[in-house]
C-alpha cells in the first residue's frame, strides 16, 4: 500500500480507505465495503484505494455506525450463506439501544445500504406498531410539543374506534374547560352542559318535524362551530363539542354533524325537575358569556319522551360499562376531574334535553 | 452523542424524510395515523404516505357498535383520503366485509386521479364488485390484481400501456375482453388467472415471463408468448375435448426459453389430445423444472407427452411427477422399447421426485427408463400409496434393482397412507 492510486493485483486481499466526518481514517477489506453502493460507486470514481485519497463517507456516518455496517456487510457478501442464517444474523444484529438503531438507518441510508435500512426500519417500526404515544415518545425521544390544545384536538377520528370518538369528546370537553378558566378566573365555572349527541340526534330528528326550527339550529351551529374551531382543519363527523361535562352519556349513534349547541344557550327544556335551578345558573352564565348573539330562539318542543330518556339512560351506562372495562388512566383522570365540580346530577345542554349525568361515584354505579 | 445527527434527545423526529416513510409504511395504517399525535413535527407526516394498504384490521369492529364493520372502514378510507396530502402509488383495498358501494367507485376515480401504480381490489364474497370505468383510465398502472370482479372493459380502452403485472382472480369478464385486454397491454410481463371460467384463451403477450392459469378451460394457446420463463397451467376440463390440432403445440409451441413448467389436474391429459403435424419440436434449452400432477400412467398418450417433454429438455434438472393410476393391466408394455430412445440421456438430471405412485406396471417402466439413462441422478424420490391390503414392499426392491447410470443416486421411499 506504498504507492498511491495503484491497487496491486497480486494482493491477496484489497483495501479501502475511508474517512469518517470526524477526521478518522480506517482500512477496510474491499471487498466487504463494496456492498455499500456509495462506497462502490466512490471506488470506481477512482477514489479510496491509499490512505491520502480514503473515501469520505457522508456526515450521517461517525465510526461507530460504520462498525456495525462493515459488521452487516462483511456477514452478508458472503455468498454461501442459507436465507436462515442471514434471518438468524439479521435478528440478532438489530438488538441495539434505539438511539444506536435510529443513527444506523440514517447511516445505512446515506450510504445506499438498502438491505440494512430496510431491516432497521422494519426493528423501529416493529416498537412504534401498537404501542400508545406515550410509550412511542418514551422509546424515542420525542418531546412532547403540542399544546393541550392541539392534543386534545379530536384527532380526525380516523380509526372510528367508540373509545377515541368518547376521547374527543372529553378533550373537546376540557378544552372548553381551559377557555374558559382563562376567560373568566372569577367565575365559578358551574353547571355544565352535557356533550349529549346521541341525543342531539334524537331531538334534531324530532324537530325535523318542525322543518324550520331544524335548519335554523344547524346553521346555528356551524357557525358556531366555525368560530370556536378555527383550529380544526375539516368539519370532523365528531366535532369538539363546546360542552363541557364529562359524563359518559353518549350512546353509541354516530352523529353525522349535528353538534350540539355551545353552553350559553338558553335551555327550554321542561324535562326534569331540578333544571329550573340550572336553568337560572345557565341564564346567568350566558350573560357573560354572550358568545354568539344570534342563537335565541331554540326552540325545542316538548321536551324528552320517557322512551326516549329511557334509551339515553341505557346508552349511558352501556357506554359507561364499556368506558371503563378498557379505558387508559388519563381518562378515568379527566372524568374524576372533571367530576368533582358537579353540582347536580342532571345538566342539560343548550338543546334543552337532559341527560343523567354521572359523578365518579355514578360510574361506579353504572359498572354495576 | 453526535449532535449533528439528533436534534436534543429526539432520536428518531430528524431522520430523513425517506426513512420515516418507509418505517410508516411498514407499519398498519392506523398505527401509521396514530403517529399524528407524537408531536408537532408528526402530526402530517402520515398524510404523505404514498402506499396504502386498508383492510378489515383498520377499523375496530366492536361488539357494541351499532354500526356494521363495512361502514368503519369506509369512513376510514373517506376520511383518510380526504386527509391525505400527495400522490398515491399503491393502493390496496382487502375486505371480507365490505361489499361493493357507491364509495368503493368513488375511490376509484381519486385514484384513477393520482397517478396510482399498484391496485389491489379484493371485496366481499356475497357481492360481485362491478368496475367502474375509471378503472380503465388509470393510464400509469405499472401492476393491477382484482378479486371478485365484473370486468366489462369499454369500447375505447385500449390496454393499460404500462401494466406489467395483472392478476385476476374469479373474474367475469367476457372471452375476447380478456384476449384483447392482455394482447393490449404491450408491456405485460406476468400474468395470472385463477379461478377462470372460460372457454378458449388465446394468449398474446409479447413480453410475458410468468404465466399462470388456473380455471374452466377447454382450449388454451399461448399464440404470440415467446419470452415466457414460467408456466404454470390447472385446468379443469369437465370432459375431453377433441381438438383437431394438436394441444401439446399449441400451449408449447411458441416457448422456446421455458425454464419451468407446472401442470396441474387435467393438464397431462389436455396435452395428450391431438397429433403433432409432423412440425419440427423446439427443444427447450433452458427448460429446466417439470412439475406435473394428477399424470395418468394409464395412458399411452399421457406417457407420450411427458416422454416427448423430457425428450426435448437437454437440461432438465428436476421431475416431479404426482400420478393419478389405476390399471394394473400390463398392456403395451412394449411400448417403452418402442417410443424411448435408447441412447436417450438426462444428462443434468439430479433429482426425480415421484408421488402417488403405485407400482403399476408402467409406472415402473418410467422409473426403469429414468435409472438407466440419468448420469447425473443424485436423488430418487418415490413415494407409494399404500392401501390397506397392501403389504409388500416389491416395488421398492424392484426399483432398487434397476439398472442405475449413476452412482451417486440416493434413494427416497416413503409410503402414504390412502
Amino acid at each position: 500500500m506504498s504507492e498511491p492510486d495503484v491497487i496491486k493485483p497480486e494482493m491477496m486481499k484489497s483495501y479501502i480507505w475511508l474517512q469518517t466526518a470526524d477526521g478518522s481514517i480506517q482500512q477496510v477489506e474491499q471487498e466487504v465495503a463494496i456492498f455499500c453502493p456509495f462506497i462502490c460507486h466512490e471506488i470506481h470514481a477512482g477514489m479510496g484505494s491509499s490512505k491520502t485519497y480514503p473515501i469520505s463517507l457522508p456526515a450521517r456516518v461517525n465510526p461507530v455506525t460504520l462498525s456495525l455496517i462493515l459488521d452487516y456487510c462483511r456477514f452478508h457478501q458472503v455468498p454461501g450463506r442459507s436465507n436462515k442464517e442471514r434471518k438468524s444474523f439479521d435478528e440478532k444484529f438489530i438488538r441495539m439501544d434505539t438511539n444506536r438503531l435510529c443513527e444506523l438507518t440514517s447511516a445505512a441510508d446515506s450510504l445506499q445500504l438498502k438491505p440494512l435500512v430496510d431491516l432497521t426500519s422494519r426493528a423501529l417500526a416493529r416498537m412504534i406498531e401498537g404501542k400508545t404515544p406515550e410509550e412511542i415518545r418514551e422509546t424515542f425521544h420525542i418531546p412532547d410539543d403540542l399544546t393541550e390544545e392541539e392534543k386534545l384536538e379530536p384527532l380526525k377520528n380516523i380509526t372510528d374506534d367508540p373509545r377515541i370518538r368518547l376521547l374527543n369528546r372529553l378533550y373537546a370537553r376540557k378544552r372548553k374547560e381551559l377557555k374558559e378558566k382563562e376567560k373568566l378566573k372569577n367565575v365559578e365555572v358551574e353547571a355544565e352542559h352535557v356533550d349529549d349527541r346521541s341525543v342531539d340526534e334524537l331531538l334534531s330528528f324530532i324537530n325535523g318535524e318542525n322543518g324550520d326550527s331544524k335548519e335554523v339550529k344547524t346553521a346555528k351551529n356551524k357557525k358556531k362551530n366555525r368560530r370556536r374551531k378555527e383550529q380544526q382543519k375539516n368539519a370532523p363527523p365528531v366535532c369538539a363539542n363546546s360542552n363541557t361535562s364529562s359524563s359518559p352519556s353518549n350512546g353509541t349513534k354516530e352523529s353525522n354533524g349535528v353538534s350540539s349547541v355551545s353552553r350559553d344557550d338558553r335551555v327550554k327544556g321542561h324535562c326534569l325537575p331540578n333544571i329550573s335551578e340550572l336553568l337560572k345558573l345557565q341564564d346567568s352564565e350566558d350573560d357573560r358569556f354572550a358568545l354568539d348573539d344570534d342563537f335565541d330562539d331554540c326552540d325545542i318542543g316538548d321536551g324528552i319522551d320517557p322512551e326516549i330518556k329511557e334509551q339515553i339512560d341505557r346508552e349511558v351506562e352501556d357506554f359507561a360499562r364499556r368506558l371503563n372495562s378498557d379505558w387508559p388512566e388519563r381518562v378515568q383522570e379527566l372524568l374524576s376531574l372533571g367530576q368533582e365540580r358537579r353540582p347536580s346530577l342532571y345538566s342539560i345542554n343548550g338543546n334543552g334535553c337532559s341527560t343523567k349525568r354521572s359523578n365518579a361515584s355514578g360510574l361506579e354505579k353504572h359498572e354495576k | 452523542m453526535d449532535t449533528n445527527l439528533v436534534s436534543r434527545e429526539d432520536y428518531i423526529t430528524d431522520l430523513p424524510e425517506s426513512i420515516i416513510e418507509t418505517i410508516l409504511t411498514k407499519l398498519p395504517l392506523r398505527d401509521a395515523v396514530r403517529t399524528s399525535v407524537l408531536s408537532s413535527k408528526w402530526r402530517y407526516t402520515w398524510t404523505t404516505l404514498t402506499e396504502l394498504r386498508f383492510d378489515d384490521d383498520c377499523c375496530i369492529s366492536d361488539a357494541h357498535h351499532r354500526a356494521l364493520p363495512e361502514t368503519g372502514l369506509v369512513k376510514f378510507v373517506n376520511q383518510f383520503l380526504l386527509l391525505h396530502n400527495g400522490p398515491i402509488t399503491r393502493f390496496t383495498l382487502s375486505s371480507e366485509y365490505l361489499e361493493r358501494c357507491p364509495y368503493v367507485d368513488q375511490w376509484l376515480l381519486f385514484l384513477s386521479r393520482k397517478d396510482v401504480q399498484e391496485l389491489s381490489f379484493g371485496l366481499a364474497e356475497t357481492e360481485w364488485f362491478k368496475a367502474p370505468s375509471c378503472l380503465f383510465s388509470c393510464k400509469k398502472l405499472i401492476a393491477l390484481e382484482l378479486v371478485r370482479c365484473e370486468l366489462d372493459p369499454p369500447l375505447h380502452f385500449k390496454g393499460f400501456p404500462n401494466l406489467k403485472r395483472l392478476n385476476l382472480q374469479q373474474i367475469s369478464i367476457a372471452p375476447d375482453a380478456v384476449e384483447t385486454l392482455i394482447s393490449s397491454c404491450t408491456l405485460l410481463e406476468s400474468l395470472t388467472l385463477s379461478y377462470f371460467e372460460g372457454a378458449k384463451l388465446t394468449v398474446r403477450a409479447p413480453n410475458l415471463t410468468y404465466l399462470m392459469l388456473e380455471g374452466y378451460f377447454k382450449d388454451i394457446c399461448l399464440e404470440n408468448t415467446p419470452m415466457l420463463v414460467v408456466v404454470s397451467i390447472a385446468m379443469y376440463m369437465a370432459e375431453a375435448y377433441q381438438s383437431s390440432s394438436c394441444n401439446f403445440d399449441k400451449v408449447l409451441g411458441g416457448v422456446p426459453s421455458i425454464q419451468r413448467l407446472t401442470g396441474h389436474s387435467y393438464f397431462a391429459k389436455y396435452m395428450s389430445i391431438g397429433n403433432t403435424l409432423g412440425k419440427i419440436q423446439p427443444t427447450y434449452r433452458q427448460l429446466k423444472i417439470i412439475d406435473l400432477y394428477q399424470v395418468s400412467f394409464d395412458d399411452m398418450t399421457e406417457i407420450m407427452v411427458i416422454l416427448r417433454l423430457i425428450l426435448s429438455a437437454p437440461n432438465l434438472q428436476t421431475i416431479q411427477i404426482e400420478g393419478s393410476s389405476w390399471s394394473t393391466d400390463p398392456l403395451d408394455l412394449d411400448f417403452w422399447d418402442k417410443e424411448c430412445p435408447r441412447d436417450a440421456t438426462f444428462a443434468q438430471l439430479k433429482v426425480v421426485k415421484l408421488t402417488q405412485i403405485s407400482g403399476l406396471p408402467h409406472e415402473m417402466r418410467f422409473i426403469e427408463f429414468l435409472l438407466g439413462n440419468s448420469p447425473a441422478l443424485e436423488v430418487m424420490d418415490v413415494t407409494k400409496n399404500v392401501y390397506e391390503t397392501d403389504e409388500d414392499e416389491d416395488m421398492f426392491m424392484e426399483i432398487l434393482a434397476f439398472e442405475r447410470a449413476s452412482d451417486d443416486v440416493e434413494f427416497m421411499f416413503a409410503e402414504d397412507q390412502v
